[in-house]
């Protein structure tokens, strides 16, 4: 991957790759190879961009579709590998940021299920229901009920834990 | 809670760290190592079973009456694997240091070595393998005399006349001869047919990680 193309057509958006990765990682090391990951992907499948929707769309799709890809792969290698008496908690946080209430929300976010993980992430962005609709493959109907089914989560989740 | 979720993620998103994009490095590195400690687990567990089955054929071989078969399975299957043992402490040696495209080449390399190594030795393996299993039902005890030499009995009765040469029916040694000279010539074909079954998928993500870094070198 060449620097100019990480520069122009990754870097402007690897705000939200990195949230996302974030969202779908509970280690700087895991976060480090899921971002890597999403960028060798957007920039393989470059040739595949097809303008029938905006680059950040586009970017977005990718970064989730790697996630998800990412965290079922680590799920089946878990299933193999690992004896059932190990720690297994998905939410189990081992970075943090400065800001403490941030990480209490990521550690929310990160107990939802992988589906809601990404609507929350794409409404927080604030982007359109139908964007959200179109980035998941799912019905614009049925996203404004589900995001405010997952706020009432998050806030029973977070509640009494954030002044 | 007092802060809503809308702005606890805009507010920690101004602080300067939250954003850091990692930097994009040894990515390569991993996978190729991975894919390649993959192909090595399956490689190793292909040569366990091997061995277990030569074991186990031998026991069996033994009570269904052609020990002969299961000996000659044994002793070559043995070679098969000791030779293939060495070529594994061979890729073992390839150095995980060096950059990813290096370290693919090398064991692309190791591969193409294998892939000849096994091929010649299936030209041999598969014929003997089908003589193994003549031989075997040939001496099998059949009611105090070898199977081989009933049935010989039982065509020379029917056909008196048939052209012998050191009493065995000179048909019987062309057919022989022709299905071993087929298998010594597809020997290789059906080893490479094997081979695609096993390991298929692992020399396609090998294939195409190295068109990957071929592009990302030009």
């Amino acid at each position: 991957m060449s620097s100019d193309f990480y520069n122009t057509f990754i870097l402007p958006f690897a705000g939200i790759i990195i949230k996302l990765c974030r969202a779908y990682t509970n280690s700087q090391e895991d976060f480090e190879d899921y971002y890597q990951e999403v960028c060798l992907q957007i920039w393989r499948s470059k040739d595949n961009f097809r303008e029938q929707s905006e680059w950040s769309t586009w970017v977005y799709r990718i970064s989730l579709n790697v996630c998800l890809t990412l965290l079922k792969k680590k799920k089946n290698n878990r299933q193999h590998f690992v004896s059932d008496s190990l720690p297994t908690e998905e939410t189990e946080d081992n970075y943090a940021f400065s800001d403490e209430s941030l990480d209490l929300l990521y550690m929310a976010i990160r107990k939802l299920s992988e589906i809601d993980r990404a609507i929350i992430m794409l409404y927080l962005e604030e982007k359109s229901y139908q964007e959200i609709a179109d980035i998941i493959g799912t019905n614009p109907n049925n996203i404004g009920v589900r995001v405010q089914r997952i706020k009432t989560r998050l806030k029973k989740i977070l509640d009494g834990k954030i002044n | 809670m007092e802060k809503s979720i809308e702005n606890i993620w805009k507010e920690g998103f101004l602080k300067s760290d939250a954003l850091v994009a990692p930097k994009i490095n040894d990515l390569y590195n991993k996978k190729s190592i991975h894919i390649i400690d993959k192909f090595k687990r399956m490689f190793r567990i292909n040569l366990i079973a091997i061995v277990v089955f030569s074991f186990a054929f031998l026991i069996v071989s033994y009570f269904v009456g052609i020990p002969l078969t299961g000996a000659i399975f044994f002793v070559t299957l043995t070679v098969l694997v000791v030779i293939n043992k060495s070529l594994l402490n061979g890729l073992e040696r390839i150095d995980k240091g060096e950059n990813s495209y290096q370290y693919l080449k090398e064991f692309d390399q190791w591969i193409k070595k294998q892939v000849a190594v096994n091929k010649r030795i299936s030209k041999v393996l598969y014929p003997v393998i089908f003589m193994s299993l003549i031989l075997g039902f040939w001496f099998k005890d059949a009611e105090g005399i070898a199977l081989g030499e009933r049935l010989l009995s039982e065509v020379l009765n029917r056909f008196p006349d048939m052209h012998l040469i050191y009493g065995i029916p000179l048909i019987g040694i062309v057919v022989l001869i022709l299905v071993l000279g087929l298998l010594a010539f597809f020997g290789g074909r059906i080893y490479q047919w094997d081979l695609n079954i096993v390991y298929g998928r692992v020399f396609k993500k090998l294939e195409e990680l190295m068109t990957d870094l071929e592009s990302l070198n030009t």
